[in-house]
């Protein structure tokens, strides 16, 4: 799973470019607008444009896969799920179990839409620095110190993540296996608990460094954002794909013919 | 436990905003310049430990440890796990950005109450009472936040009422690889550093409670 979301942002293309306050508000609203789809044809039709925006970012689909591949693994049971239970006519029956089209239908839709969704957010934040991403967002209206602190997480995920690592390695080193009892769970226990004590510990040092440098609680940056003509055209273009496919999912051209779908 | 993107109504991912800005409000009140870094830091440790997989019997399921979030924060747990949340949406779109409101009241809350239960222990003498509650707010938060995720489902529409169902059963054996873990690192905090918990004597840890 790549935690450096980020990674591909050197990457030059027309939503690399982008002013990200703009992107990130255009895009935004493209995800309102998937989640709120309920027909399957725009569903559908929100899948492709997701991938239309990841073909723009030129983004590797392999490093996109591994984002994917855990959306899915998640939504898997609701093909069984939804079919099975489905409360309504059913139109036969599997093992003894009622199944309904209209649950299938409902799998499927959930899962356009939140692969859609997911590819977006790829779009929206695979394509630029992660601290100006966030800086947007403060411009775009996020509480400054939400963004502030999501900022210092960030960073430290990073160094704990190395510190887990090099601790899971030295526990195999002296023989811990993990198994299915109430030993190892201690030990997570215990592992963790360790993290956080040197977290304190680490915290205490990071605080006397940054007032040291003068952090007074807030967040300082050099950063300026700056839209030009071709930002806006390209934001007024999202909203306006957005705002078509609600419409249309609205207006129900397709809704009608959904009623006699299967 | 999360909800992906795609499945709940309009009216509930609504709610799920709402919900989390009002309680992200309160439970941000009064927060200290000191306390931003620490905040952060130690969410970013929950973070990385609820990558942690352990196995039950052939399957493993990953911790959550939003109940330890609470024995370690207090109330300032709520806006660690909505920290968190965020960053799970933006990294893996792991429970999407469209579902940022529901994810993070749904932990947080379980968080919060696993708080509310830690700080039970005092009015109780009893041997390894840290442990005992430390476990007690690990199966709480998970059993808050399991209920919260079937209420937000059911509310969705009828055709999730089989699905919530099944997520309240298959959290039964995650509920007892927590409270086991919380419990367990709670004891040895308590041993260790103790004023890294929520509500320590005779300070406050971060966030610690309100006096």
């Amino acid at each position: 799973m790549p935690l450096d979301i980020d990674r591909y942002a050197h990457l030059d293309s027309p939503v690399q470019r982008w002013d990200p306050r703009l992107k990130l508000a255009s895009l935004g609203l493209f995800v309102l607008a998937v989640s709120l789809l309920q027909t399957l044809p725009l569903a559908a039709a929100a899948f492709l444009v997701a991938l239309l925006w990841l073909r723009l970012a030129a983004l590797p689909w392999g490093f996109v896969a591994q984002g994917v591949r855990w959306v899915l693994l998640f939504l898997m049971p609701f093909f069984l799920i939804l079919p099975l239970s489905y409360p309504g006519p059913e139109a036969f029956r599997v093992l003894g179990l009622p199944f309904a089209w209209e649950g299938l239908r409902l799998a499927a839709l959930i899962t356009l839409k939140a692969v859609a969704i997911v590819l977006t957010a790829y779009a929206m934040f695979g394509t630029a620095r992660f601290d100006l991403s966030m800086q947007a967002l403060e411009r775009l209206g996020a509480p400054r110190l939400l963004v502030q602190m999501i900022l210092f997480t960030y960073r430290y995920i990073f160094v704990f993540l190395a510190e887990m690592r090099r601790k899971d390695i030295a526990m195999r080193a002296r023989g811990f296996v993990k198994r299915a009892d109430r030993r190892t769970l201690q030990v997570m226990g215990h592992f963790v608990g360790t993290l956080l004590v040197r977290s304190f510990e680490r915290t205490e040092r990071i605080y006397k460094a940054m007032l040291s440098k003068g952090y007074t609680g807030e967040l300082r940056t050099l950063v300026r954002f700056r839209a030009n003509g071709s930002d806006w055209a390209k934001a007024v273009a999202v909203t306006l794909v957005a705002a078509a496919l609600l419409g249309a999912d609205l207006v129900g051209p397709f809704r009608a013919a959904e009623q006699g779908w299967f | 436990m999360h909800v992906s993107d795609g499945i709940l109504s309009a009216p509930v991912l609504g709610a799920g905003f709402a919900g989390t800005a009002a309680l992200a409000a309160v439970t941000l009140r009064k927060m200290d310049m000191e306390e931003i870094p620490k905040v952060s830091v130690v969410t970013a440790v929950f973070f990385v430990a609820s990558l942690i997989h352990v196995p039950i019997g052939a399957a493993s399921v990953h911790l959550i440890l939003n109940g330890l979030v609470g024995v370690v924060l207090g109330r300032r747990a709520f806006p660690a796990v909505l920290l968190g949340v965020i960053l799970q949406a933006i990294l893996f779109g792991h429970g999407g950005v469209s579902v940022i409101g529901v994810n993070a009241l749904m932990m947080g809350t379980g968080a919060l109450a696993a708080y509310g239960i830690w700080r039970l222990r005092r009015r109780m003498a009893m041997v390894r009472s840290t442990f005992v509650f430390g476990a007690l707010a690990g199966a709480t938060a998970t059993l808050v936040s399991g209920l919260i995720l079937a209420a937000a489902l059911a509310t969705t529409g009828e055709a999730f009422w089989a699905t919530a169902g099944y997520v309240l059963a298959a959290h039964v054996p995650i509920k007892i690889v927590e409270a086991l873990v919380v419990g367990a690192c709670a004891a040895f905090l308590a041993r260790v550093k103790p004023t890294v918990l929520a509500d320590a004597e005779p300070q406050a840890a971060v966030g610690g409670a309100p006096s």
